[in-house]
Parts: C-alpha cells; sequence; structure tokens
C-alpha cells in the first residue's frame, strides 16, 4: 500500500504533521529566560575538575533561581572542551555565534584558555574564567571581554620558590609540560627560584600525553637534584609521581594548582602521594562565611562527585555573572561594560576585584602538602612541626 | 526503463534545491526535537523518493544536463547562504561540511578512481592547514597563494612517500599511510615551533582585499561574516568536483579504472601504472592540503589534536558511507558525519562509536559502499 | 655510556610488548592472510579485565600474587575469547574479500571496541590506575639502575615467546598452523579442520596480547582506552618489518622498533619526543626496500 502514490503522499503528509506538532510552543515562563555557557573539560582526563566546577555553577544557578527576586531565570549551557584546545576552540565559537548566550564562564585548562580568548572577542562575548592560571589569558592582550577569578601562577610561583629555598632546597630540575601552560610555569619557577638563591640543574619539556617518562626520569636520576618541580596537570603528574618511584628516585616532588584536589590523590594512591607539596591561589575556603555556605550547599545538593580545587571558583564566576546581568540586562555589550567595574564583590573565595586587564587580583598563595591522603595547608601539617619530614629535607 | 530515453532537466534541478533545503534547514534549527523531527520527515521522504523512481529520474537528468545541475546547486547555496544569514554557526557549520567534502573527494580519486588506500589521510589535510599557519608567518603573502602554496607544499609531502607508496602492495601500502599520519601527529606535538600541543593560530583570509572576518552589509541587510567562508568553501568544493569529473570523464579516467581493477593486467597491456598511481596520489592530497589550509584559516586555529587517526578513518568511513567512487556521494555522507553531532547533542559523545557500527554494517552488507559506483557504460544520457 | 644502558634497558621492556603484539599480527596473517587491525583493542579489552579481576581480588582480600595470576588469567581469557568470536563473526566470513575492506572493518571493529570501554567502563575515559603488584624499585649496577619488575617482566615476555615458538614447531597443533598457513585447500584436503585451527590460532595470538598489556600496565601503573591503538600501529609495523608470516620476523621487528626508538634518545636526549617519528621514519625506508619485510618467504601471487 506505502508503494502507491496516494500511499506515499499519505505518508508525507503524515511526517510533515508530526513536524507541525513539535514547533507548537510548549508553553510560557514568567520570566524570560537568559543563558549562561560554562565551558570545561567534562570527558577525558581532567574530567574530575570539570564535573566539579560544573556542579558548582549547576549550583549557583539553581539557587539564583530559586530566589524571587531575581529579575530573570537562568540556564547554564555546560559545553565540553575535554582540555584539548581545538576543541575549546569549536565550543567556543559555538558558544560565541550564539547570539541567545550573553555571557560564559569557561575553561579549567590554561591551554585551552589561550587559543579561545580571541574568539570571545571576536564574537563579543563576555567571559569570567574560573580556573586557568596562564597569565598572557588576562595579559597577554587588553581585550574588554576577558575576566578571570582565579589568580594567576605567578603569585603561587613567587610564593613556591621562596618556601622552597627557605626550607634549605637548593638544586631543582623543572619537568613541565610543552604547552603555554607549562612554558610559562617553567619561566616563572625558574625566575623566582633564581633569585632566592637556589639553581636549576636541568629542565625538561613533555607533551602532556607522552606516556613514557623513562628517557626523562632516567636523565633526572643521573643530575641528582633534592627536588624537580612539576609544570603540568594532573595526569601528567600522576605519571611522575609514579614513574620516579619506580625508578628508586627519592626526591621530594613540588607541584602547583595542577595537581592540587581529589584526582591526583586518588590517581596515584595515598602511599605515594604522600609528602608531595604544593602551591595554590585560593583563600583557605572552609574558613570564610562565604565558603562554609558553599560548602554546606553543595552537600545539600547531593552531588556525587567532588567539588575539586576549583568548584569555589566556578561558583562565584557563575555568581558574578548573574549578578551582573541582574544589573545590566540580558545584553552583551552591557554586561561587558559592568565587568569592568567589579571591586570588593563579595564570593566564596574572597572578594573579587578586576584590575584593567580583568583579572583578579586579591587570591593570595596557600601552601600545601598530601597528608594521610589529603591535601592540607603547610601550617597545619605535621610536617611543619616537624614531626614528619619531607624527602630530602634537611 | 530504456537508459536511452532523454530525460527533462528539472528533476536533478529540483532535488538540488531540496538537498540544499535540508542541508539548511538542518543546520539552522536548535531545538533537538524539531531536528528530529524534520531527519524523520526527510527519511520518509527520501525512501518515498526510491520506490517511486524518482532518484532514477533525478540521476538521469542530472547525468545529462550536468550544466543545469551545477547551476541549480550554485543557487540553491545561495539561497541557503541568504535564508541563513544571520546564524553564525549554521554557516560555519555549512562550510565545513563542504570542506570536509573536498577532502572526501580527494580521497575518493585515489580510493575509488586508483585503488589507493589511505589511512592517513589526516596527516595530509594537516599538512595543508600546518603549512597555511606558517604561511600566516609572511604576513606580506597574498592568501589566495596561501591557500594554493598549501596545496602544493602537501603534494611535496606527498611526494616522500611516492617511492614507499608505488614499490608496496595491499597490507604494506597501507601501512605506508597509515605510519605517515602518526608521524605527522608525532612531528607535530614535537616541535615548538609548529607550536606544539599547544597549536597554532592563524587569521582568516582576505581575497582581493576583502577581509573575511567582516560582515557583509547590503543596505540594512546583515550577513554573518561566515558567509565569505561559504562562498569560498563552495568554489573549493566546485574545483574538487570538476578535477574529479574531469578525471573521471576522460582516457585518464579509463586508465585510473584499469589499474585499480587489475594491476597485473593492465602492465601487460602497456598501461604505466606508476604515472597513474602518482596522478591519483598527488591530485588528492592537493585537495586535501587545499581544503585543510582553508579550514584552518576560517577557525583561526589547529592543533595537532585536530588530525588525529580517528579523523582519518572518519573521512574513509564517509567515503564508504557515499559510495566507493561515488564523488557526489561525498556531499551527503560528509553533511550526515559533520551536521549530526552538533544538531543532536545527545549523540555527540557516541558519535564515533556510532559511525564505526555504521561502517561495519555496510562492509559486512554491501562492501562496495551504500551507492555503488556503476562501471562505465558508455551510452549516451548514462551517469558514467 | 651508562645513560646509553640505562636507555637500552627501557627499550628492551618496549620491545618485548611490541614483538609479542607483532606475534599475534603475523599468526593471523600466517593463517589467513588477513590483517586483523582490532588485535590492539583487544588487547586493551584484556588489561580492562585484568584491571576488574584485581579489583574483584582485592576487595576480597587476596594479597598481590593471587591477583597477578588472576590478571594474566582473566586477561588472557578476555582476549582469546573476544579474539576468536571477532575472527568468527566478521573475519572469516570476509575473508576472500579485498584487503582494504577487512583492513577498515576490522579497523573499525576495534574503534567499536575502544569507544565502548570509553563510554560504558565507569570513567573509561580517565587513564586507570593500575595496581602496583610487583616489588617496587630495583637494584643499581653504578649508575645503571635495573628495576625489579623490569626483570620480572622481561623474563615473563620471553617465556611466552618461546613458549608460542615452541608450540609453533613442536606441536601437532603447531604443525596444523603451519600447514594452513602454507596451503589452506592442500591443509583441507588433507583433513584438517580449518576452521578449527583458526579459531585456536586467533585465540593463541590474542592470548600473548592479553599477556603482553597485563604487563604493560603493570609496568606503568597506568592503562587507558586508547593505549592499543599505537601498539597496533607498532606491532603492525614490526610484523611487516620482520615479514609477514614469519615468527621470528615479528619478534626481530619488535625489538627493532623499540631499538630505533632508543637510539634516537639516545643520541638526542633532549628531543626524545620524537623517537617514535624516527623509528616510523626507518620502517618505511626498510619496507620500500624490501617492500615485503626483512625476513620474508618468497611468495607468489594469483594472477
Amino acid at each position: 500500500m506505502w508503494r502507491t502514490r496516494p500511499g506515499v503522499a499519505a505518508l508525507t503528509g503524515g511526517a510533515l504533521a508530526v513536524l507541525a506538532l513539535t514547533v507548537l510552543p510548549q508553553g510560557s515562563l514568567a520570566k524570560d529566560t537568559v543563558k549562561i555557557a560554562w565551558i570545561g573539560p567534562l570527558t577525558g582526563a581532567l574530567s574530575a575538575h570539570g564535573i566539579g566546577g560544573r556542579n558548582s555553577a549547576e549550583l549557583a544557578v539553581k539557587l539564583k533561581n530559586a530566589d524571587p527576586a531575581a529579575r530573570y531565570n537562568y540556564e547554564l549551557v555546560a559545553l565540553d572542551d575535554e582540555c584539548k584546545p581545538n576543541v575549546g576552540v569549536q565550543v567556543a565559537t559555538r558558544a560565541g555565534s550564539d547570539r541567545s548566550i550573553i555571557a560564559a564562564v569557561p575553561h579549567y585548562c590554561s591551554a585551552t584558555a589561550i587559543a579561545t580568548v580571541e574568539v570571545y572577542n571576536r564574537f563579543k562575548l563576555p567571559m569570567v574564567v574560573w580556573a586557568a592560571v596562564l597569565p598572557e589569558i588576562t595579559y597577554g592582550k587588553k581585550l574588554p571581554e576577558i575576566h578571570r577569578v582565579s589568580g594567576t601562577l605567578i603569585g603561587q610561583n613567587k610564593v613556591g620558590a621562596k618556601f622552597m629555598t627557605d626550607l634549605g632546597y637548593k638544586r631543582f630540575v623543572s619537568l613541565c609540560d610543552t604547552t603555554d601552560y607549562g612554558k610559562s610555569m617553567d619561566k616563572y619557577f625558574t625566575q623566582f627560584t633564581l633569585e632566592n638563591g637556589g639553581e636549576v640543574i636541568g629542565k625538561f619539556g613533555v607533551p602532556p600525553d607522552q606516556q613514557d617518562l623513562s628517557a626523562e626520569l632516567t636523565q633526572i636520576k643521573d643530575l641528582n637534584p633534592e627536588a624537580i618541580f612539576f609544570g603540568g596537570l594532573t595526569p601528567l603528574g600522576t605519571r611522575l609521581r609514579t614513574q620516579m618511584v619506580k625508578f628508586g628516585m627519592d626526591q621530594l616532588m613540588e607541584g602547583q594548582s595542577g595537581i592540587i584536589g581529589d584526582a591526583f590523590i586518588n590517581a596515584v594512591g595515598r602511599e605515594l602521594a604522600e609528602g608531595v607539596l604544593s602551591f595554590f591561589d585560593s583563600p583557605r575556603v572552609e574558613k570564610s562565611e562565604a565558603g562554609k555556605d558553599f560548602i554546606k550547599k553543595y552537600a545539600d545538593a547531593g552531588y556525587k562527585e567532588p567539588y575539586e580545587a576549583y568548584g569555589p571558583f566556578s561558583f562565584a564566576a557563575t555568581n558574578l555573572v548573574m549578578d551582573k546581568i541582574e544589573q545590566a540586562g540580558p545584553d552583551r555589550a552591557k554586561v561587558t561594560e559592568a565587568l569592568a567595574q567589579v571591586k570588593d564583590y563579595p564570593s566564596a573565595v574572597g572578594p573579587i576585584t578586576f584590575d584593567d586587564y580583568g583579572q583578579n587580583i586579591t587570591p593570595l598563595t596557600t601552601k600545601f602538602v598530601v597528608q594521610d591522603g589529603k591535601w592540607v595547608p603547610w601550617e597545619d601539617s605535621e610536617y611543619a612541626t616537624g614531626k614528619r619530614k619531607l624527602n630530602r629535607q634537611k | 526503463m530504456t537508459s536511452a530515453q532523454r530525460a527533462a532537466p528539472w528533476p536533478a534541478i529540483i532535488a538540488a534545491f531540496v538537498f540544499a533545503g535540508m542541508l539548511a534547514a538542518v543546520a539552522a534549527i536548535d531545538n533537538q526535537r524539531l531536528v528530529i523531527a524534520l531527519l524523520c520527515v526527510f527519511a520518509v521522504v527520501w525512501m518515498a523518493a526510491m520506490r517511486l523512481g524518482v532518484l532514477a529520474r533525478v540521476e538521469r537528468s542530472a547525468g545529462q544536463y550536468p550544466h543545469a545541475l551545477r547551476g541549480a546547486i550554485l543557487l540553491a547555496a545561495l539561497a541557503a547562504v541568504a535564508l541563513l544569514h544571520e546564524d553564525n554557526f549554521g554557516l560555519l557549520m555549512i562550510a565545513t561540511v563542504l570542506l570536509y567534502a573536498t577532502c572526501c573527494i580527494g580521497l575518493t580519486i585515489q580510493l575509488g578512481y586508483a585503488g589507493l588506500s589511505n589511512f592517513g589521510a589526516a596527516g595530509f589535510v594537516g599538512t595543508g592547514a600546518y603549512a597555511a599557519a606558517v604561511f600566516n608567518w609572511l604576513p606580506w603573502l597574498p592568501d589566495p597563494l596561501v591557500l594554493v602554496g598549501a596545496g602544493l607544499i602537501t603534494v611535496i609531502v606527498g611526494s616522500l612517500l611516492l617511492l614507499p607508496v608505488l614499490r608496496t602492495r595491499g597490507h604494506y601500502a597501507a601501512l605506508t599511510t597509515l605510519a605517515f599520519g602518526i608521524m605527522f601527529g608525532v612531528f607535530v606535538d614535537a616541535t615548538p615551533v609548529l607550536g606544539g600541543p599547544q597549536g597554532l593560530k592563524l587569521a582568516g583570509i582576505t581575497l582581493l582585499g576583502w577581509d573575511f572576518s567582516n560582515d557583509i552589509r547590503v543596505a540594512n541587510f546583515v550577513i554573518s561574516f561566515y558567509a565569505n567562508y561559504v562562498l569560498l568553501a563552495l568554489a573549493i568544493f566546485a574545483l574538487a568536483i570538476f578535477i574529479a569529473s574531469r578525471l573521471d570523464r576522460s582516457w585518464l579516467g579509463i586508465w585510473l579504472d584499469s589499474v585499480r581493477l587489475d594491476e597485473t593486467a593492465s602492465a601487460v597491456f602497456g598501461v604505466n601504472i606508476g604515472w597513474w598511481k602518482i596522478l591519483a596520489f598527488t591530485a588528492g592530497n592537493f585537495l586535501a592540503g587545499l581544503a585543510g589550509a582553508t579550514y584552518a584559516q576560517m577557525m583561526g586555529f589547529i592543533a595537532p589534536n585536530n588530525f588525529t587517526l580517528a579523523d582519518s578513518l572518519m573521512l574513509v568511513s564517509a567515503v564508504i558511507l557515499g559510495g566507493i567512487g561515488n564523488r557526489w556521494g561525498a556531499l551527503p555522507a560528509t553533511a550526515i558525519l559533520v551536521l549530526l553531532p552538533e544538531k543532536l547533542q545527545f549523540i555527540q559523545e557516541y558519535r564515533l562509536l556510532l559511525f564505526a557500527i555504521v561502517v561495519v554494517v555496510i562492509l559486512m552488507a554491501s562492501p562496495a559502499g551504500l551507492v555503488p559506483r556503476r562501471i562505465r557504460r558508455l551510452e549516451p544520457g548514462v551517469v558514467a | 655510556m651508562d645513560i646509553v644502558a640505562q636507555h637500552l634497558l627501557n627499550g628492551l621492556m618496549q620491545g618485548t610488548v611490541y614483538g609479542l603484539v607483532a606475534m599475534g599480527f603475523t599468526l593471523f596473517f600466517g593463517v589467513m592472510n588477513i590483517i586483523k587491525f582490532s588485535h590492539g583493542d583487544v588487547l586493551t579489552l584484556g588489561a580492562f579485565g585484568a584491571l576488574v579481576a584485581a579489583g574483584l581480588l582485592e576487595s576480597a582480600g587476596l594479597g598481590a600474587w593471587p591477583q597477578i595470576l588472576a590478571m594474566f588469567a582473566a586477561a588472557v581469557a578476555v582476549t582469546a575469547i573476544s579474539g576468536t568470536e571477532i575472527a568468527r563473526f566478521f573475519v572469516l566470513p570476509l575473508r576472500h574479500s579485498p584487503t582494504l575492506n577487512i583492513l577498515l572493518l576490522t579497523m573499525m571493529l576495534g574503534t567499536i571496541i575502544r569507544e565502548c570501554l570509553r563510554l560504558f567502563f565507569p570513567n573509561g575515559g580517565n587513564p586507570q590506575r593500575f595496581p602496583a603488584l610487583l616489588p617496587p624499585g630495583g637494584i643499581s649496577f653504578g649508575r645503571v639502575f635495573v628495576r625489579y619488575d623490569g626483570i620480572i617482566l622481561l623474563a615473563v615476555g620471553i617465556a611466552l615467546i618461546a613458549f608460542v615458538q615452541w608450540v609453533i614447531t613442536r606441536t601437532r597443533f603447531g604443525l596444523a598452523v603451519r600447514a594452513v598457513a602454507e596451503d589452506e585447500e592442500t591443509a583441507r584436503t588433507m583433513g584438517m579442520n580449518f576452521t578449527r585451527v583458526v579459531r585456536l590460532t586467533f585465540a593463541l595470538g590474542s592470548g600473548t596480547a592479553g599477556v603482553a598489556g597485563v604487563m604493560y600496565g603493570l609496568y606503568y601503573s597506568e592503562i587507558n582506552y586508547a593505549m592499543g591503538v599505537l601498539l597496533a600501529v607498532i606491532g603492525f609495523s614490526a610484523a611487516i618489518v620482520g615479514g609477514l608470516g614469519n615468527m621470528w620476523g615479528a619478534i626481530i621487528g619488535g625489538y627493532l622498533f623499540a631499538g630505533l626508538q632508543t637510539i634516537a634518545v639516545a643520541i638526542a636526549p633532549a628531543a626524545s619526543e620524537y623517537k617514535t617519528f624516527f623509528a616510523f621514519l626507518v620502517v618505511i625506508m626498510v619496507i620500500t626496500w624490501r617492500p615485503t619485510g626483512l625476513l620474508a618467504e618468497r611468495r607468489s601471487e594469483r594472477v
């Protein structure tokens, strides 16, 4: 029956009717909906950080939507950049070219963020970075759309280098990944270490996906430093730690914000993670009122995954963006203008103030050490009192 | 249905407009439920067309009036651009589909015409893209030269592989291009000058003084700047079709077919196998490089991750999906491969899995592809 | 000189893994004249199976050595079964198709396995921590450090190679495999059960890959869903360089590839990321010079 012309016509007509039905409006809402894009690594090796950040952003949106005083209803469009620069450019282009998206809260990975900066500028989409710490993201070019609530890696390295030399370490080797992030880490680490009287006796650049580090570790072992500085992200850091132990190397491993979080400790295991040092540009979230409030609300919301190191920053950035939209209206240009005037904005990570380049200048660096499977601030740890000793500590 | 019947030009023209309309509609619509509904409608219409013999009429008509077909496609494309004039991302995707299809045509020439397997296609596309990125450092070089230059550089790099490709058969030949694809990725990832894993940024295209990052403004009518790229991609696609059809419908095509079907017999009859393989390999690489360079400048950014083994396999899948040796088949196949995952977000993650399954099914059921290419029949009025 | 020796030791492990993978390729080719490119992803499947087995045993409270045995057993079982079933359903029916089709088909099958692991295994997209069950540390000879786990794994690998060689050359089954590899029609005429021989060969070849996967995981304490891709390409190149169908060729090819990588690292330690590029370059040059491999048997082509 379907082969005859009337049969086919009926089928086609039926299909068109289905089409028409789906176009029917689905009812109207009381408030206008405003879309905000959130971008981070939802799949791949960094997904723990991405999912924590997304959950935190969703939490902010949920709380805002439950607030009757809000002028608008917010919708979070979560996009996955897979921590890859090219995918980041694609999703940033997608967010930018979608006129219904008013603002963006992008990127955990610095390599991805530095690739997408011009895209936001091209589409005039205001954005507030929630995690990436590469300085050039805000300081490379002065672009009105670019802002960041997390710190830059300059601060962590300055504090870190002084701290290490104060502890008595003199001979360092730097192993960083070959993205702009790793290169910047290496640059500032070396600069501040030399300023403080230390020596960097070897430098190694490794692509972030490289699996086998035997070649590099063989050479490092030969150089016999006291500490190895790692400038990269959790997956590579995991490999460094596991493999250096297999080679019988007892150097201290010091990292930076890239390895802060449960992901690194879970991947490496409690035993191997013990005594690893790191530096993180964040206030003690559990000590401030706003921070404690965030932690409580996150737990109440019932997310399975932890909010990870930068969750509070993601929460703060999303709230900031929404408040500016409330203030200036759902218009990209007006929101960009409003974001230029952020001073002492109260948030889960402390007061946020943007300088001329859109960079938040308030974060302070906290020193962390892994103790019993958790990142513990140095001052609170047994290493500070001398009860436990770091590798190669004098 | 006698093959010598003279057909009218209008089935082909209408088919062109319908296809362009479908493409534009899917590209423009954001609502996922609507897209799915639309796709179901199109599937129904397609099957209806097959049953009623409409497709056969379109093919006959297209074969007899190639110029009408091409004119129709051009007009339809312009209409689509006008329809989508404000939709940035939709236009970007259409341009991507056209460029991807160009790569597939290059691959069709290598695989479908000459029988050369190429599992490193993404490496050649990447060579063109990186060539364009390097030319970017010489801002005095005009963009048309950059594009052609990128194509030529891809040809040169490809020619380094000619000796192994010519000397090996079967599995050994497959290894050559496979290894090249991997070598390209490793090389670019490890070389800081080429950006390493961080990738390279590129400026957009400027042709004859017109900067492609400017929106087109006609009175109060604003067309997104991506339309510039759509038109350029269309021109490049047209060039690819032109090259492929000239190759196919000539004595070169006959010799390529002969080489593909039976090398030993061809050699016995005095066909110089080496030359024709070189021709096909080079032509395919040129198109791949050209498309890669254009894509790179359109996106403004490339990284080694854009050109992996998975991407090479996707390109080969598209060629198979569209029918090996069918140069027009590349377009609908690419449209499916590129548009569907973007539009149907929920399959975005499963994209590679789904396409692998589809290719396996096709290879098991119909090894020559979805729309197998008929070996040339040299009577008038039939698509050869 | 010491540092070169260290690089050499590092390369030895890699070479054994490559050799084991290449052996599989060569076995499959010998018996059926096809390349089963899903071999690498079957290896990954085996490694994930081993991970699951170890996890189960660990929660049951068993120690390191039972876990290791369970891992190898699980990996061999998973790979042997999947390898054989793939052969049965996809490769055997299509074995007279053009080369390209089978290559592509098996590549796509491999992709399906890989994507399924990534999508459906919990956190499949992330690197998985492989339990570090072998004794850590090692012994130092001057400035050369020899890892204990390296020694153990090397011994296992070489033992396995020797075992497979013994099976192929000294057993009746091996005789059957060689007969089928030589000439399918004659072997069938002589009363051999072709299908059974093929299935067992696939089981053997895939099983060695399973062992290789566990070795890899134990050495690096990490596996991820994409680890089979590069291993497959390298194993394939190694098998080809050594001459498809030649067992010794495959093993030599594997060590050759690792050797090339080691040379690249030793010559230019600062540019060690190029080692794979360099090795493939030499491979391409070798097959250009000898298009049928280094140790290839002479073969005739039916015209």
